[in-house]
């Protein structure tokens, strides 16, 4: 363990000679994950993602507003990441860092592309009255892959969405909200996110740890829908890799994918 | 107010506690890999995270701050946008977070034993992920099994908890319902094995030959706190011992 540290890329060539990481995980094989929703009463969805040691929680709080002109029938969801110094001692205390901007950017692209939530659903009445659901995730602690885990928090927290039923008064056009009948959304799909990263130029491995990023280059990542359609392939960079080994990364998506399927449905039930 | 009774006749408060008692309590140390310390604590639902970094060598932009003969201390409070019911965004040094952080760090000042860590630097961060009233009182309790299991000194735990009164009588770990009724609030942290207050704060108006009953409560609160508190502790040790002896 202390050679790790000393010279890290020297003993992780080593390890990944024998096929195997440090942790004694293989090449593609992710890291444990653990998911649990609505632990959080105060929020209207919640969810709480480890994977691994990296642990991600995301709460959704939804309001009332008065919807833009442009999209005057459909709601808003607002995504936004925090990696503040608490996570890791990578981060200093200060502005948002670049990677948790990065995170929201890639979660705000992911849920206008693959329509999680339909906005239309969203709105109360036209022109007058939408929700919008901000949604907040929070780096806990961080050891690598804070996408994966975040994809996993959002959507299940999104799943996890109660929100009051709202009628509008015919006559004074005053909303009222009942707060004793809540619903859900209908969430339409699951997109699942799996990343990868190169390490070396040759050695593709999934799921990195803090450890790993380091002494990496270039992460992969590849989301998936329920029917194993692509959604979304981001690759930032980095070293070049052949063509066949990103097609091992896509099978390997689509497996990880219908696993982590199998946990958003068994939170559900 | 009518309809909002903070304490029933029979002697039962709005959650069913008697004026005495506690909310539950749950924590636990070392819940983070990252940090040198950590904890994680729930008082009813007031559910706080402290992690803490340190002592390390001093941050380049806080240079400024570093003591030849003692270490320094750097308190940061953030309560997370969906910690109460309506959704508020506090940007970063904000009044309110501003105040507390440095209410926190004053408390921790007068307990970490500085003069052991010269030139360093202690960073306590700490993250409210639900809030239901005593945020002050959980965050140091929080802190403190955080500094303990971050294995820094200490001259003693530090435990810390809240009071009111209502009708006459003490009550004590308030939660966020009367926390936001008119009543007094005296938040009190205490030394509890050198019986010494270390920070104290009183909120609204009380008459001043009632204050050593609040006082006295309060000061109970803290010990039964440190009951709970220090059995965790232990717990975390033992369980430590083993797995170091195991493997």
């Amino acid at each position: 363990m202390e050679l790790l540290n000393l010279q890290p890329v020297e003993s992780y060539k080593t390890f990944l000679k024998e096929n195997i990481r440090p942790d004694g995980r293989e090449l593609m094989e992710t890291r444990q994950t653990v998911l649990n929703v609505g632990s959080i009463s105060t929020a209207d969805g919640s969810a709480l993602v480890k994977l691994g040691e990296t642990m991600v929680i995301c709460g959704v709080k939804a309001e009332l507003t008065i919807p833009s002109a442009e999209d005057p029938g459909k709601g808003i969801v607002v995504p936004n990441m925090e990696m503040s110094a608490l996570c890791s001692s990578h981060f200093k205390p200060g502005p948002p860092s670049e990677q948790a901007q990065v995170i929201t950017k890639f979660l705000d692209n992911l849920l206008k592309s693959c329509t999680v939530i339909d906005t239309a659903d969203l709105c109360v009445m036209k022109d007058k009255l939408v929700w919008v659901l901000y949604c907040d995730l929070i780096c806990l602690n961080y050891d690598g892959n804070a996408l994966d885990a975040s994809v996993l928090a959002l959507i299940a927290a999104l799943q996890n969405v109660k929100i009051p039923e709202v009628t509008v008064d015919d006559e004074s056009g005053l909303p009222h909200t009942n707060m004793e009948v809540k619903k859900a959304f209908a969430t339409r799909g699951m997109p699942c996110a799996t990343t990868f990263t190169v390490f070396d130029g040759s050695h593709i491995i999934a799921d990195p740890t803090l450890k790993e990023e380091d002494i990496t280059e270039g992460n992969i990542t590849v989301v998936t829908d329920e029917h194993d359609n692509l959604i979304y392939v981001q690759r930032q960079g980095g070293l070049a890799m052949p063509e066949a080994e990103m097609q091992k990364c896509v099978k390997r998506a689509v497996e990880h994918g219908s696993e982590m399927r199998k946990l958003y449905l068994a939170v559900a039930s | 107010m009518a309809g909002l009774e903070l304490l029933s006749d029979q002697g039962y408060r709005i959650d069913g506690r008697k004026p005495d008692e506690l909310r539950r309590i749950r924590c636990k140390l070392g819940v983070f890999t990252q940090a040198d310390g950590s904890a994680y604590i729930e008082q009813g639902n007031t559910k706080v995270l402290a992690a803490i970094y340190g002592p390390r060598e001093a941050d380049q932009n806080m240079r400024n701050q570093i003591c030849h003969d003692k270490c320094f201390l750097n308190c940061e409070y953030t309560q997370a946008t969906f910690s109460t019911a309506e959704r508020k965004h506090r940007s970063r040094g904000d009044r309110k977070g501003q105040d507390m952080s440095t209410h926190i760090k004053q408390t921790f000042e007068a307990t970490i034993q500085t003069s052991l860590y010269p030139r360093s630097q202690i960073d306590i961060y700490l993250q409210v992920l639900q809030a239901d009233g005593s945020n002050y009182c959980a965050c140091i309790n929080a802190a403190s099994l955080a500094l303990i299991d971050a294995g820094i000194a200490m001259k003693d735990y530090v435990c810390a908890c809240s009071a009111s009164l209502t009708k006459g009588k003490p009550v004590i770990d308030i939660n966020h319902v009367e926390e936001s009724s008119d009543c007094a609030e005296l938040s009190v942290a205490i030394l509890p094995k050198l019986g010494q207050i270390v920070y104290s704060e009183l909120n609204g108006r009380l008459h001043a030959n009632e204050l050593p009953d609040v006082i006295d409560a309060v000061v109970r609160g803290c010990k039964d706190l440190f009951v709970v508190m220090d059995r965790t502790v232990r717990e975390h040790l033992e369980e430590t011992a083993t797995t170091f002896t195991h493997s």
